[in-house]
């Protein structure tokens, strides 16, 4: 039976829209750069953003494209809040196979952003571990609180059959 | 005083990016989990790892995407600005692993007058490749 049934099908082309209820903020721009270790002062020191030629701190280049700030919702069955199709899809683990980002401009904590999520394609594929699996690929496009285009995430995830493993 | 940024008649393509390394304890990945809202249980509950037919916790593929930034815009300093990056996930790394990160200048370019740096990363498990990048870096000119 193909993963890839005529229901799943129905699902490319869905868009939706997540809106921020605040800015990202500074304290979440030091906690992401903690979080990886990035020590440069460009993400913490005002004066020193400012010298490099921006009008405060800026966010490590990928942190809008990761955070799920911009969720309201409470946490689904696996702790997950950002993002997701919840596609009829059973049996399977889903893991990343990419992303393609691209970034318009330095992001601020006074950023409040908006992010316009489309389901681009989905196709079944065979596995190196014989059989199939699906490759899921969604487009998220976030915007400012001027509405302008500040970054775009393709991303593509793979549903992978689960083989009966303990 | 702020941080030189590397300009394009500085780099020829095969430079070499500083290598690093890093583990990924399971404190990591709750920190990276919670810094980006994202509690999924596949990053950080053992049982959870095991009933998806994995060893341990997943290391959250996204957290590559930033360190192959951190690695970049580090590297070629504050006025560096990332504008594209492609990761590909190559195999899957695990909480309690050491990855380690490479990468080298590709390829420079120049596009409406601005130069742009082309970089291959990659990030390693022991001899595997775990994910690999090409970033596009804008310099001043």
């Amino acid at each position: 039976m193909p993963l890839l049934t005529e229901e799943l099908k129905t699902w490319i082309g869905r868009e939706v829209t997540y809106a921020a209820r605040e800015e990202l903020g500074r304290a979440s721009i030091r906690y992401f750069a903690l979080a990886i270790d990035d020590e440069n002062p460009l993400y913490q020191d005002e004066g020193y953003a400012r010298e490099a030629g921006f009008s405060g701190v800026i966010a490590p280049p990928t942190f809008v494209v990761e955070t799920c700030q911009y969720a309201h919702r409470p946490p689904n069955a696996n702790g997950y809040i950002g993002h997701s199709w919840d596609l009829p899809v059973s049996g399977c683990r889903m893991i990343r196979g990419g992303n393609d980002y691209e970034f318009i401009r330095p992001v601020l904590a006074s950023d409040r952003v908006s992010v316009t999520w489309t389901l681009e394609d989905i196709v079944e594929r065979k596995s190196r571990l014989g059989g199939t699996q699906l490759f899921v690929t969604s487009v998220g496009r976030y915007y400012d609180n001027a509405k302008d285009l500040i970054a775009v995430n393709s991303e593509t995830l793979v549903y992978q059959p689960l083989r009966g493993e303990p | 005083m702020i941080a030189a940024t590397k300009t394009a008649a500085g780099l020829r393509p095969g430079d070499a990016m500083p290598k690093a390394r890093k583990t990924f304890s399971s404190a990591n990945l709750v920190m990276y989990g919670a810094a980006t809202w994202d509690w999924h249980r596949l990053h950080h509950d053992d049982a959870f790892a095991h009933k998806m037919g994995l060893p341990a916790p997943v290391i959250d593929g996204q957290i590559y995407g930033a360190l192959f930034a951190k690695q970049a815009t580090g590297w070629l300093g504050p006025k560096a600005f990332v504008r594209r990056l492609s990761f590909r996930m190559r195999s899957m790394a695990f909480a309690g692993d050491t990855l380690h990160m490479a990468g080298q200048v590709s390829q420079i370019l120049t596009e409406e007058d601005c130069p742009i740096v082309v970089l291959s990363q990659q990030l390693t498990k022991d001899d595997d490749i775990v994910a690999e990048a090409t970033t596009e870096v804008r310099l001043p000119d």
